[in-house]
């Protein structure tokens, strides 16, 4: 889904670019409020986490696989800007280091899997969140159906934009990506729910948007409590 | 472990990696910039760029082999996203090609998108590839890149090596365990190794803010720039800039 120069126009090139450099300027401020010096270390961690994250497979069916994206377990990790500006910063590494995804499409690449797959479905979740009871399990819920929702969007956002470039027709392009990340959604949603609910076992302070109190795991060793 | 998939090459000699990468990142944006709004029948333009940047391969002594690897990365994208476009696109005339009709204009999108993702993408080969990636940050942020953007940055750069060494030594003791997935129910170990990766990178994250508060860590890397701008600069990126504009106005 990382769109390479060439595919699209100047106007959708611009106009992704300056909502992403909007969103991604906001998302560094936020990081500066919350988390002051400290978030330079934490914050990479996460970025370079989700890009040894996304190098593991799964498999989809038969053959194929399919690899994850994380969008919406950083979104719900670490809230939605930060979330969106971990995914940035893969985005930029990804651009630049790889030439994967280009740089006149960079600003579409973080529209896409940034402001759509991170902070947009963020707010996805937060409304389900709010709409179903509050358990655990609805909670991983609204995790798993922001996540396939987030790949859906996403990859619905590109066709829109090469589309909207001339690229190749909304017709064909849109109901092709919809189809096959209908299935890569299965697996993002599968996965994300399942590191959700490991991190919640393991340490729920870490899930930053996990709001219902639950007694907290004791353990026999004092040095894990903290 | 070993790894070099990122800014690979970048600590050969040549002209070109001696350059300072403020000139070499501006030069290569303009080029792409250039490239990407030239209309797509100045077909000599797009030879001269390409022209262009084989001289830049051949200056920087960059093996023929990794260039044009990298290169294949774009392949994926023009086959799921234009190569269908000939066939379903209408208008501008079409040809018949036996049973099937292909249209010019099609095509005409095809040959768009194509060469100019080949001349970009080669672009950004040639600036990863002749300059380190913490150079190349460096560089950014002297022209006056966020600094906070530029720090995530190189951290996560740093960082990116150990973690996947983390995610392959999983993935090595899961293989060795017998595991190969065809079915998505058998993503549960992925979820499971994604998590402790995640938690692992954590607490890393956690005690490297620590190590660099017992160093005197103030929210501010201090480095060395080593690069001075001269002559060799300014004539490498009026080459890069220059020859482009006039190949696309006398086209």
């Amino acid at each position: 889904m990382h769109i390479p120069d060439g595919f699209l126009n100047t106007g959708v090139s611009v106009a992704t670019g300056a909502v992403a450099a909007g969103v991604v300027g906001y998302g560094l401020y936020r990081a500066r409020e919350e988390l002051d010096e400290r978030s330079v270390p934490l914050l990479a961690l996460c970025a370079a986490f989700v890009f040894a994250a996304q190098m593991l497979n799964f498999p989809v069916a038969g053959g194929t696989s399919g690899h994850f994206l994380g969008g919406v377990l950083a979104a719900v990790l670490l809230g939605p800007w930060l979330g969106g500006l971990v995914l940035t910063l893969v985005l930029v590494v990804q651009c630049l280091g790889f030439a994967d995804g280009g740089l006149t499409a960079l600003g579409a690449n973080v529209f896409n899997m940034a402001v759509i797959g991170a902070v947009a479905c963020y707010y996805l979740f937060a409304l389900g969140k709010r709409l179903l009871p509050k358990s655990r399990t609805s909670f991983l819920a609204a995790v798993g159906v922001t996540s396939w929702l987030s790949v859906m969007l996403a990859s619905g956002a590109c066709a829109v934009e090469l589309a909207i470039s001339g690229t190749s027709p909304l017709s064909v392009a849109l109901p092709a990506m919809l189809g096959v990340h209908a299935i890569i959604g299965i697996g993002e949603a599968v996965i994300t729910v399942l590191v959700v609910s490991v991190v919640l076992a393991v340490r729920p302070d870490l899930v930053r948007t996990y709001d219902l109190a639950g007694p907290a795991p004791v353990f026999a060793d004092p040095e894990v409590n903290r | 472990m070993k790894h070099a998939f990122l800014d690979e090459y970048s600590h050969l000699e040549s002209p070109v990696h001696r350059l300072d990468p403020r000139a070499k990142l501006l030069a290569f944006v303009v080029l792409v910039v250039v490239c990407v709004t030239t209309p797509p029948n100045l077909y000599s333009a797009f030879a001269a760029y390409l022209g262009l940047e084989v001289v830049l391969v051949l200056l920087s002594r960059l093996p023929w082999k990794h260039v044009l690897k990298r290169l294949l990365v774009v392949l994926p994208f023009i086959l799921v996203v234009a190569a269908f476009v000939p066939f379903f696109s209408r208008g501008g005339g079409s040809y018949n090609l036996g049973p099937v009709k292909v249209s010019a204009h099609g095509l005409m999108v095809l040959w768009n998108v194509a060469a100019k993702s080949t001349v970009s993408v080669l672009a950004v080969i040639l600036l990863s590839s002749t300059t380190p990636f913490p150079d190349l940050l460096r560089g950014m942020e002297r022209m006056k890149v966020p600094r906070l953007l530029t720090s995530l940055l190189s951290f996560t750069y740093r960082y990116i090596f150990v973690l996947v060494d983390e995610a392959q030594r999983m993935k090595r003791a899961r293989d060795s365990r017998g595991w190969s997935g065809k079915w998505i129910w058998q993503a549960k170990v992925i979820g499971h190794m994604i998590a402790a990766l995640f938690l692992r990178s954590y607490e890393r994250g956690e005690r490297v803010y620590a190590a660099m508060l017992a160093r005197g860590y103030g929210g501010r890397v201090r480095t060395m720039y080593l690069y001075h701008p001269g002559i060799s600069e300014v004539g490498f990126t009026s080459l890069v800039v220059l020859f482009p504009l006039a190949a696309r106005l006398l086209a």
